[in-house]
């Protein structure tokens, strides 16, 4: 037990806590639930998350589109046409797996690169500044869609030789292209949250900037943005689908292909189900990494 | 605490009371045909309360829209461009437009009344009110299609063919099995990809293009070997060659049909009125006028 002086300095929660983390860091129930209060205050958020629940789905239930012939019910929610779209949704889907799984090592690489650039100091890397900037100015501007449209459909036209013409490379080119633009200042954002003093004592050690860079900066730098890097490596997940506009079939094009066949949109829930499920465990797996590694900072005693 | 679940509790029974409350408007509309000599035009005055606007007939279609369906140039204020492919609707111009137009007149609308909105493919079978009163672009009638919206009579036969550019490897073929191995396109909501994946049995998985446009322009690249159309479009040059037709998907013959929000009052006067033309010669006249007819391409077996 501590002191009465040490319970006044950590208003909430036990003695001994970190007071940023009063219900202790790995306690995610009590967060959502808005716990901590006993049991009572967890009842009355559950009662009152389901009586919310419940008057949203007889609002949507009782609305007037709802079960009219040709009408929500019908045309979203229809069984038959899940439980046939889904295997083929799916099956389609793995290429949208494939085109992001492999743009996303791209982008974190030459993101990475474009960031570093960036970071070189004024004088002769100016040039490499500029490109770097210009860079991510340029491509945050452009919208995904018409990246891939203007690559897609405009590269293969200027039959070069020994470029590919598939899809695929082009998809992947442009989603590389653009995200790249993105992950480039969030991986600045993090280099240039490392205070100054650090790479000064590093140099003062005999590192060379380089070395300092390599072994000092960027590992703090890169754990510090883990949250938005899979922000990003999510949004890229999504605008994968984009790549449909180039006549690739991948889940979005196999989900319209299905929809417009027999006029009934249920396989585009059925693909919006394949992205949540896709998303949360992406989720859940970064908070623990990032609880993970408060918890080891904190225990290491000087934070 | 107690206030916000009270407040709940009253949303629920508000959302209770008020939600179910549907505008089936004229529901007598489809039954009440108790007076067999009406006219289309009589029909339509009879039935003027269940149009979108009132005494303006509401066509939907896409845009760009191309070229036998729709022709001439752009008039002015107009959403459409034309171009050597695409037209405007409001011309009367191409197969689609000059039988809207002649089905207007019938159903005692002048040229002014008729008023035309661009749609994308998906919103002319989305669910719950439609902001016009029928869509128009070339959709064909399936049962399956029929569940979610209601199909007019068909005022248009259609076969698919294939279309090819000079040097490709699918000029020559007759039979299914030469196109086995060939990479082939279709737009997207056509039959064109049925007749591909039920007739063709391709080995290659043909690619869906959004509109027939970007077919073409991979067409044009060399990304895809033939592009599937319907027989008119295929003959309006968009290629070099015909190289064949399709026979009709399990023996039926595809029609083109308007396509209507389930339980549309108004859509008896328009049956009325296409049957009419059909059987008075007037489709056929349209078919002449705007389409090619040139049927000497085979027919792949």
């Amino acid at each position: 037990m501590g002191s009465p002086g040490k319970e006044a300095y950590f208003p909430r929660g036990k003695p001994g806590m970190d007071p940023r983390f009063p219900l202790g860091p790995g306690n995610r129930r009590s967060r959502i639930l808005g716990g901590g209060e006993g049991s009572r205050s967890v009842w009355v958020a559950v009662v009152s998350t389901l009586l919310f629940f419940a008057v949203v789905a007889i609002l949507i239930v009782n609305s007037p589109g709802w079960s009219a012939p040709g009408g929500v019910r019908q045309l979203f929610f229809d069984r038959e046409q899940f439980m046939s779209s889904l295997p083929k949704i799916l099956g389609k889907f793995w290429r949208n797996v494939f085109i992001f799984c492999i743009a996303e090592v791209c982008v974190l690489t030459f993101s990475l690169l474009l960031a570093v650039m960036r970071s070189l100091p004024r004088g002769v890397f100016t040039p490499l500044r500029v490109l770097s900037s210009s860079y991510t100015i340029l491509f945050r501007g452009l919208p995904t869609i018409l990246v891939i449209a203007i690559l897609g459909f405009g590269m293969p036209a200027l039959e070069l030789q020994g470029v590919p013409n598939s899809d695929y490379f082009w998809a992947i080119i442009a989603l590389v292209l653009v995200y790249s633009a993105y992950v480039t200042e969030v991986y600045r954002a993090g280099i240039e949250s490392i205070h100054p003093s650090q790479m000064a004592a590093a140099r003062s050690l005999g590192l060379t900037r380089g070395q300092a860079m390599r072994h000092v900066i960027l590992p703090q730098a890169v754990r510090r943005v883990v949250p938005p890097l899979l922000n990003d490596f999510i949004g890229l997940q999504k605008d994968s689908a984009l790549v449909a506009f180039l006549g690739l079939t991948e889940g979005l094009r196999q989900a319209q292909i299905t929809a417009a066949t027999n006029f009934n949109f249920t396989p585009y829930l059925a693909l919006a189900l394949v992205y949540v499920v896709i998303t949360v465990p992406q989720v859940l797996l970064v908070d623990r990494m990032i609880e993970r590694d408060q918890r080891k900072r904190l225990a290491g005693g000087v934070a | 605490m107690r206030r916000y679940l009270v407040g709940l509790a009253l949303l629920a029974i508000v959302a209770a009371a008020c939600a179910p409350e549907s505008s089936t408007t004229s529901a007598a509309g489809p039954t009440d045909s108790g007076a067999p000599a009406m006219t289309p035009a009589e029909c339509a005055t009879a039935h003027s309360g269940d149009l979108y606007a009132a005494d303006t007939l509401t066509i939907a279609t896409g845009n760009p829209a191309y070229s036998p369906w729709y022709g001439g140039k752009s008039v002015p204020d107009s959403e459409w461009e034309s171009s050597s492919f695409t037209g405007d609707p409001h011309t009367g111009d191409g197969y689609e437009a000059a039988f809207a137009y002649a089905l207007a007149e019938r159903l005692g609308f002048t040229e002014d009344q008729v008023s035309w909105i661009g749609i994308p493919f998906n919103k002319s079978f989305a669910p719950g009110p439609k902001d016009f009163d029928f869509a128009m672009q070339q959709i064909s009638i399936s049962p399956k299609r029929a569940e979610a919206v209601d199909f007019s009579e068909g005022y248009f036969d259609v076969n698919q063919a294939l279309i090819a550019n000079e040097g490709s490897p699918a000029i020559g073929a007759t039979t299914f099995d030469e196109l086995k191995d060939l990479k082939l396109g279709a737009p997207i909501g056509t039959t064109s990809l049925q007749v591909i994946e039920e007739q063709v049995q391709p080995n290659v998985e043909p690619t869906v293009y959004d509109d027939l446009d970007l077919a073409l322009k991979d067409l044009d690249n060399g990304q895809v070997d033939a592009v599937v159309v319907d027989f008119p479009t295929a003959f309006y040059g968009y290629a070099d060659v015909v190289v064949g037709q399709f026979p009709n998907l399990g023996g039926e013959q595809e029609q083109f049909g308007l396509s209507f929000e389930k339980g549309n009052a108004f859509k008896p006067c328009i049956d009325q009125a296409i049957v009419e033309m059909r059987e008075d010669g007037t489709l056929d006249a349209l078919k002449d006028e705007w389409l090619e007819t040139d049927t000497s391409v085979p027919t792949f077996s």
